[in-house]
């Protein structure tokens, strides 16, 4: 955020009690006056963010999930998007990452919110280079930006050289006998997973990444669906999120191939570590590894 | 700075009399209900708030409308959004568009004007509102933008209802806008008593709105919001925009203002009146003018 607050002295940063979570406090500290923290008040956060940006300004604003997506929903609706405004709204505790916090501060409806939204382009990086680099893109881009983040660490996927363009997938790892299509923390999982798939099996399995939920990179689905095999992940409910985004483009484009979805099966549990809740819901590197396997007909070691 | 007004132009607006003033409110008035004739409008809230609105749009405010982006104008932000048949009349009168545009496109398919105010359709519209306890938290945001861009002549003016009040969002605002010490931020409260439901003490008892935004540090003027005469004077003096306390102003108005069978009765919240209605409340609010300062 402070490479940004140097490049751009319209870039502000809003927070909502969160800073410290949301890991940007050195920007407040290089740009007191470009910094706001207006109390645990997210819908008034949203709504002034929007106020500033009605003013050229370009926003981003901080906090978890669950709060943007759900406490602040209308003021995202109906101040950002009906607008069209210049908002970047960065979202912590995406999915099941807040494990322990329990259902309070995970956020397993956020996509299936923010994609029914017009104008909002939806963000997840898979990794720490990618979310720099896709923030990076940020700036230049025009209308509301709603980005989730995990909270997990995760281990590195691309390095410096690597140049993500919002709307367009990258393939985390190549493959054409059968693809993997995910999203954020899940991306790393599915890596691990092909790797092993390939030395096991001796299968070329893709990585889709698809870190642009919305708009979708449709030519990527039906390249991946080519291979005739999918397993599509997300850190989220299955209902709204990338699974439903990309059976919407299998259906529409009448194509057809073995597709199994990943993702929290449509319920509440209760607080957990986030691996034991990704194991639970089969979408750790070993749930995808099994389902890959399920659909390819593979069995036994 | 310049602005794209003439300060020939400014010099007519400023120097409108109370007369001349409560006569563009009495035009008003008269066109809401010719328009209340023809559709389903918030006619209620629109008479109640119709003075305060005349004073901003067509006295109080600097915008003009051949340069509806104007860095240096003042913004208005409209969070009661259903008040947009009487803003969009008061900025027919300063010369956005034809008055008859609109009572011909109020609520029409493919029209500028509607129950809400709508910034896609309607370029004097800065920002959409309809959904209560939104335009002041966005107001907000405007107020402190044109502080950042040291732009400390232009005021932010927002309109809402009392009704509003109950939203919790008004609240964070009134208590950020404190702390951030937005001096260019004036809050017109349409304070008519009722809502869409009933008398609003019957219902969140919202009572003492004045006592409320002081305790949060506000400037607070309280006045009849329905007597041009008050609201002249606050308007007239207003603490500079640079100073550092959010304005309110608690306008006691009432709903259906100056015609005999709408005065303080919520159904007429929203609704169409007939031929022979239109005639009474016509007569009702020519009379009331007429008393004041003598047939035309």
């Amino acid at each position: 955020m402070t490479k940004l607050g140097e490049a751009d002295e319209r870039v502000i940063v809003v927070n909502a009690d969160l800073m410290n979570t949301s890991r940007n406090r050195k920007f407040v500290e290089r740009f007191p006056d470009r910094s706001f923290n207006v109390g645990i008040a997210e819908q008034f956060m949203v709504s002034f963010a929007a106020g500033l940006a009605h003013e050229g300004f370009i926003p981003y604003a901080f906090s978890m999930a669950p709060f943007m997506s759900m406490r602040a929903c209308e003021q995202v609706r109906t101040d950002v998007a009906y607008a069209d405004l210049n908002v970047r709204l960065i979202a912590t505790y995406a999915g099941l990452s807040g494990g322990i916090s329990g259902a309070t501060h995970w956020s397993i409806e956020d996509v299936g919110i923010m994609r029914s939204i017009p104008n909002i382009t939806i963000l997840e990086p898979s990794d720490g280079i990618q979310a720099v680099k896709l923030l990076d893109r940020t700036i230049d881009h025009k209308g509301p930006v709603y980005m989730r983040i995990s909270v997990d660490p995760v281990s590195e996927i691309y390095d410096q050289t690597y140049e993500p363009v919002i709307g367009r997938a990258s393939v985390a790892a190549g493959g054409d006998d059968a693809a993997f299509i995910c999203s954020g923390s899940v991306v790393s999982a599915a890596v691990e997973a092909a790797a092993e798939l390939k030395k096991e099996c001796g299968i070329s399995v893709r990585v889709v990444d698809m870190h642009t939920i919305k708009p979708l990179d449709e030519e990527a689905v039906l390249s991946a669906a080519a291979t005739g095999y999918m397993v599509v992940a997300q850190d989220h409910n299955i209902a709204g999120g990338l699974c439903e985004a990309v059976s919407t483009v299998l259906a529409k484009d009448h194509v057809s191939a073995e597709v199994c979805f990943a993702g929290i099966s449509d319920r509440f549990v209760a607080m957990a570590h986030a691996p034991y809740l990704y194991h639970m819901f089969g979408y750790d590197r070993e749930g995808l590894k099994e389902k890959m396997k399920n659909l390819l007909g593979i069995t036994g070691q | 700075m310049e602005f794209g007004r003439s300060s020939v132009e400014d010099m007519e607006r400023l120097n409108m009399t109370l007369q001349e003033l409560e006569k563009a409110a009495l035009d008003i008035r008269i066109d809401l209900l010719r328009l209340c004739n023809r559709e389903v409008i918030h006619i209620g809230g629109d008479l109640s708030v119709a003075d305060i609105m005349t004073i901003l749009w067509q006295y109080r405010m600097d915008y003009d409308p051949k340069c509806p982006d104007d860095e240096m104008r003042d913004r208005f932000v409209l969070s009661k959004g259903h008040a947009s048949a009487v803003t969009s009349l008061n900025q027919a009168y300063i010369g956005c568009f034809p008055v008859e545009n609109v009572i011909d496109e109020y609520a029409q398919d493919g029209g500028r004007f509607s129950m809400h105010s709508c910034s896609l359709v309607n370029p004097y519209v800065d920002v959409s509102t309809g959904s209560l306890g939104h335009g002041f938290p966005i107001a907000c945001g405007i107020a402190e933008g044109l502080r950042l861009k040291g732009n400390d002549k232009s005021r932010v003016y927002v309109v809402m209802g009392d009704g509003e009040q109950s939203e919790g969002s008004v609240w964070e605002a009134v208590a950020n806008a404190s702390h951030l010490k937005l001096g260019n931020l004036v809050a017109f409260i349409d304070n008519n008593d009722l809502s869409a439901d009933g008398r609003i003490d019957e219902l969140t008892a919202m009572t003492d709105l004045a006592g409320k935004y002081a305790a949060f540090g506000w400037k607070v003027y309280e006045c009849n919001g329905n007597e041009m005469s008050e609201l002249k004077d606050i308007v007239d003096n207003l603490p500079d925009a640079s100073s550092d306390k959010p304005v309110a102003v608690v306008a006691h108005t009432v709903k259906g203002c100056g015609v005999s069978f709408m005065e303080n009765e919520a159904k007429w919240h929203a609704g169409k009146v007939t031929e022979e209605q239109l005639k009474t409340a016509v007569d009702d609010l020519q009379g009331r003018y007429d008393r004041k300062w003598g047939k035309m």
